[in-house]
């Protein structure tokens, strides 16, 4: 189980303005779908490692992105064997 | 765009054409590569053509110096961000001026609306050159004027309209300016930092060298718009009402990825040639045909003497010949391409007194070269010989 941040945005236009600023900004994230554990207005979200939460925010902040809500979300790390399975089903395709 | 055979398109007032290679290559890659529907579930497919529609979003609002981007709203062309506008701002009882030269997208909605007991309008009459008379404009306010409606450039004289004047008449009366700028963008620099414009409506199939269905409505910080479509957004989903927030208030439904992919193609193609560039050519081309033009017995040439205000659009009438009959002999035998009649601008074809039989328009773009407008003053010559 790990801890991961996601922040919501209200329009996909604030989640991709998010993404565009933090593109070059150093700060190391994910576009995702909204995990359904979290109530959204829009359904893109930005994941990213608890601890770039601050770093983010401020770039946020600089650029008037507007952004909903932070939310922690524990999660399962994905099992590496359902990867294999698929790699298998692959070779064999 | 390099060809040797001979561009006779000379209707770009209504489509510019051809496309900058860059264009065509955009739209193509767009369709092959981006699958995904944009504003919706955020998984990777699906984000890129988010990023198309966001990177375009940010191309336009550059290129018209829109501080924030998000007051821009996409849109199918200019009718559908007029009707945007239109319908979406005015409310029972207000009052509406505009000017002689509006198209059809903008005297069409006001006309339904006044029909219906909504609204009141007054049409600002304009001279033969197509300027609208000001001090009619300033004395038709009312209490009751909510907006002004003027086009930045006309599309069957090629006039270009005061604007910023009309702007600062509407702004001291208490009134909103929408700008329908359809002829205009792309071919005429459009700074809404200077301008101050309240809604500013543009199509990307012309001036901006897009394809067709691509378009949209500026729409200043502090303008509440009713949306005039309504549906899906990406957003707010277990709502049953449309979310209130911009730009996705006003976007209701699948955007045209593809062809904005497109449009974001033809700005570039517009900042890497100079917008001066491309007016310097448009103007050149239409000196050129005018000068010909004048120099053929019984014609007659519509718009400004001054050709520095126009945009690269010419009307012609000649004395005693139907002017579709003109045109389709321009097309066969000669190839070239016009538009005749009205151009969805009755008042504006009254005002220079060619109506209801209308003109012969021809719209140079900035592909058109000056062989081309040799041939075109050729064939005119022929024709004439023979009917007149």
């Amino acid at each position: 189980m790990a801890v991961n941040c996601y922040f919501t945005f209200p329009t996909v236009y604030f989640a991709l303005r998010a993404e565009a600023v933090l593109k070059d900004s150093g700060c190391s994230f994910k576009m995702v779908p909204v995990p359904r554990a979290i109530s959204s207005s829009c359904g893109t979200a930005l994941r990213c490692p608890c601890e770039e939460i601050d770093a983010i925010k401020e770039v946020l902040e600089n650029n008037k992105v507007q952004w909903d809500n932070v939310h922690l979300l524990q999660e399962e790390e994905p099992r590496p064997r359902s990867r294999g399975l698929l790699a298998r089903k692959e070779a064999r395709a | 765009m390099t060809t040797k055979a001979p561009n006779l398109y000379f209707d770009n007032a209504a489509t510019t054409w051809p496309k900058p290679e860059s264009v065509c290559r955009a739209v193509e890659a767009n369709l092959r590569q981006s699958f995904g529907n944009p504003g919706r579930s955020g998984l990777s497919r699906s984000l890129e053509s988010d990023r198309v529609v966001y990177q375009t979003r940010q191309k336009v609002a550059d290129f018209f110096h829109i501080e924030d981007p998000s007051r821009l709203v996409f849109a199918f062309n200019a009718t559908d961000a007029l009707n945007m506008a239109i319908k979406g701002l005015l409310n029972r009882g207000d009052h509406v001026i505009f000017t002689a030269m509006e198209h059809n997208s903008v005297l069409r909605p006001l006309g339904s609306l006044r029909r219906d007991g909504f609204i009141t309008t007054t049409a600002v009459p304009c001279d033969k050159e197509g300027r609208p008379d000001l001090d009619y404009l300033e004395k038709a306010f009312t209490p009751r004027t909510k907006l002004v409606i003027c086009s930045h450039a006309s599309n069957v004289t090629g006039t270009i309209l005061p604007v910023d004047t009309i702007c600062l008449l509407a702004h001291q009366k208490g009134a909103f300016l929408l700008v329908d700028a359809a002829q205009s963008a792309g071919v005429l620099p459009i700074d809404l930092s200077l301008l101050e414009a309240d809604l500013l409506a543009f199509t990307g199939h012309k001036g901006l060298l897009g394809p067709p269905g691509t378009g949209g409505l500026y729409v200043r910080e502090g303008i509440d718009l009713k949306p005039w479509r309504e549906g899906g957004t990406g957003s707010f989903s277990e709502e049953d009402l449309q979310p209130q927030v911009m730009p996705e208030k006003m976007e209701a439904g699948t955007l045209n990825t593809t062809g904005l992919a497109g449009l974001q193609a033809g700005i570039e193609f517009i900042q890497e040639t100079g917008i001066d560039e491309i007016r310097r050519h448009e103007l050149k081309m239409r000196r050129l045909l005018k000068s010909k033009l004048l120099a053929l017995p019984g014609l007659t040439v519509y718009g400004p003497a001054d050709d520095a205000q126009c945009v690269g659009v010419l009307s012609f009438t000649v004395e005693g010949v139907d002017c579709g009959e003109l045109g389709r002999l321009l097309e066969d035998p000669y190839g070239i391409i016009t538009r005749t009649g009205l151009h969805c601008a009755p008042l504006a074809h009254k005002a220079i007194g060619t109506f209801p039989q209308g003109t012969v328009r021809l719209s140079p773009g900035y592909f058109t070269r000056e062989e081309d407008v040799e041939r075109v003053a050729l064939a005119l010559e022929e024709i004439l010989r023979v009917k007149v």
